[in-house]
């Protein structure tokens, strides 16, 4: 059976998903990337072969997608047909999973967005600025602070009787702020939960500044788990929030299905996918400033064998083309 | 040995150079331009300059100090107007002072204040003043005047065919005779990129917003592909007049392309901390939006890293591709055809 796979390497985790040749789930992983995505891509393709091997399923990879911050790094070790961005990716979908869908929160482990869609196309959509706040690290961080794990922190707001307003503006001041709270004697489920509220506020005015936000509005995305959060948005946005039952890798599944389109409307090409043996590859990624101009870019190099595989972070491009004359390196 | 004037890569370079550099010349100065932006200029003005100052302004620090030894004279002049009952953001008008009490081991500095809010007569007088530091003659200061107000008009002509003010200011360098028209690639969207000039079109600082775009398969136009009054016309038609004459020039590009239907999105770029771009960028976006007019808004700051706004751009010029495919499939009964079928 031809199938389709979507990687998404993200700040925090990497998903790996592979959907049918109808575009169904078959299979969904969901790996901490813990700065490592490289590690992260191997060890989630090393997992989906072990899968797949072991249910005896007749799988071909038909074609791959990646998306997230590291696609570029996760295509060229794979071997991807699509490289795309996050916010196609997510777009598309959630326009699969609930078709009639007009909002799209997402939030993950470094960024937050808001897709308007309209007449199942993207009409706007923003993305949160410089500043990471409010975002999946964040709320992980808390939960670390007060030793408590992910899941539990996530419920707790739900205990809540009267949620206490904590300033969501910056997360040093909401920290300072859920400090104060908690050194009053408000006790943990008030705060965690005004926590949530203070994060949705913040999400709704900077990133959701001035969009009309419509009904059906589906929430995805790592911090879409987080019972609190979707209690809060509930709240404040006065709507049912769909969470899609896969809401967790909905970036990878946006890859699959983009991949699947590609190659259903190109039939004579075949995938770039390198195939599972990737994984017992020996990846090396190394980093060196370039000197040779007052630029100082910081170039990246990526070597496969101890073979140059691929080079970026030029601004001049000179070594990013000129990665044939390169020889082995030695990396004692 | 004649002078040599140094006039930063930065800020008013982008808008005035040609009118700087001409006048200087005819009077037998040498101008020397500092080197386009680099992570050391942006590293040591970031380190130099105040703290609240904006991106541009820092990199201008860094473009000061890269001229420090190799000219005689710093050209840094104070901009308070360049038109009538309109001004330059306020920075620009502290700029020598600020320039003057951070850094020090200076060349002199040409700090001539240029103020046009009660008309171009003073103005005119300012730059004629200033010649006469150069030279004595008066008749020859006033050559030199023409002189630069024809580079500065054929700069500004060539950029209203489409070229951009670095492309306009080569042409103008390389004294090409075919310039008139610049060669347009297949493009698929025609998107405006609007913003403060000094921003956009210093690749650096801008993180390459506009390469970018333009390997996405867009072709780019700008405010200063318009003729200035064609701007100033457009701009009368706020319900409060601009103040600014940068801000007035981005609004009535903006302006402009809502009502023409050449471009297909707006991508505004500013940088953290702008003043002028809180009310300005802030305005063009709600005109945008009440027209239906894709927009996005790239805040830059020192980050170098471009993946952030790669994937911004690449979203958006992705939402303009799938929109157009989409367009002709709105089915009259208000329910849309889906083109994405073979995907659900």
């Amino acid at each position: 059976m031809k199938s389709y796979m979507g990687i998404d390497v993200g700040s925090v985790s990497t998903n790996i998903v592979l959907l049918d040749d109808k575009g169904d789930l078959i299979e969904k992983l969901y790996v901490r990337t813990n700065g490592q995505p490289i590690n992260a891509v191997q060890k989630g393709l090393k997992k989906i072969e072990e899968k797949i091997k072991a249910n005896g399923w007749d799988v071909e990879i038909a074609g791959v997608g990646t998306t997230g911050s590291g696609r570029k790094l996760a295509a060229v070790i794979v071997g991807a047909d699509v490289v795309k961005n996050e916010i196609t990716a997510h777009a598309v979908a959630a326009m699969n999973a609930v078709p009639e869908v007009q909002t799209v929160i997402e939030i993950g482990g470094q960024d937050s967005k808001i897709i308007i869609i309209r007449n199942r196309v993207v009409a706007d959509f923003a993305m949160n600025t410089v500043c990471a706040a409010g975002t999946g690290s964040f709320l992980d961080q808390q939960a670390a602070r007060l030793s408590l794990t992910i899941e539990k922190f996530s419920r707790m707001a739900l205990n809540a009787q009267t949620p206490v307003r904590i300033a969501g503006r910056c997360s040093v001041f909401a920290e300072s702020d859920m400090i104060h709270k908690q050194q009053m004697g408000h006790n943990l489920p008030d705060i965690i939960a005004g926590l949530c509220d203070a994060l949705v506020r913040n999400h709704l005015n900077n990133v959701g500044k001035g969009k009309e936000i419509l009904s059906p509005i589906v929430f995805q995305g790592g911090v879409a788990a987080n019972e609190g959060m979707r209690e809060a948005f509930r709240k404040a946005l006065d709507a049912e929030i769909i969470i899609p039952e896969n809401f967790e890798v909905m970036g990878a599944i946006g890859a699959a299905l983009l991949a699947r389109e590609k190659m259903l409307q190109n039939k004579d090409i075949k995938t770039a996918f390198k195939g599972f043996s990737t994984i017992n590859c020996d990846l090396k990624v190394r980093g060196f400033e370039c000197s040779e101009c007052p630029n100082l870019c910081e170039v990246v190099e990526i070597y496969e064998n101890l073979q140059i595989l691929a080079r970026w972070g030029d601004r001049c491009g000179k070594w990013t083309e000129g990665i044939q004359e390169q020889k082995n390196v030695n990396f004692n | 040995m004649s002078v040599k004037v140094g006039i930063p890569r930065a800020l008013f370079y982008y808008y005035l150079f040609p009118f700087w550099k001409a006048f200087f010349e005819y009077l037998g100065a040498e101008v020397v331009v500092s080197p386009p932006t680099n992570k050391q200029i942006l590293n040591i003005g970031v380190k130099t300059s105040v703290d609240e100052a904006c991106l541009p302004v820092k990199v201008y620090y860094g473009h000061v100090i890269s001229l420090r030894d190799r000219v005689d004279l710093l050209f840094l002049p104070r901009l308070v107007s360049i038109e009538k009952k309109a001004y330059i953001c306020p920075k620009f008008m502290g700029l020598p002072d600020m320039i003057r009490s951070t850094l020090s081991g200076l060349p002199p500095i040409i700090d001539v204040n240029f103020n046009a809010v009660k008309g171009h007569r003073a103005y005119k007088k300012t730059v004629l003043k200033l010649g006469s530091n150069f030279c004595s003659s008066l008749r020859k200061i006033n050559r030199a005047w023409v002189e630069a107000v024809r580079h500065q008009k054929e700069f500004e002509e060539l950029q209203t065919y489409g070229f951009s003010p670095i492309e306009a200011l080569r042409v103008l360098q390389e004294g090409r005779k075919e310039k008139k028209k610049k060669k347009i690639f297949d493009f698929s969207h025609e998107i405006a990129v609007l913003g403060h000039g000094y921003t956009i079109y210093d690749d650096f600082l801008s993180l390459n917003t506009i390469k970018h775009l333009n390997d996405l398969g867009a072709k780019i136009s700008t405010a200063e592909n318009l003729p200035i009054n064609l701007l100033e016309e457009k701009a009368e038609k706020l319900p409060k007049r601009m103040f600014w004459t940068m801000g007035k020039r981005i609004l009535g590009a903006a302006l402009h392309y809502l009502e023409s239907s050449q471009i297909d999105g707006f991508v505004y770029v500013t940088v953290f901390g702008c003043g002028p771009d809180s009310v300005i960028a802030d305005l063009t976006e709600r005109y945008a939006r009440r027209r239906g007019m894709p927009f996005i808004l790239i805040t830059l700051d020192e980050h170098s890293g471009e993946a952030g706004v790669i994937t911004r751009l690449e979203a958006f010029v992705d939402m303009l591709a799938r929109r157009g495919k989409h367009e002709n499939y709105f089915s009259s009964y208000g329910k849309s055809v889906d083109i994405c079928q073979s995907t659900s």
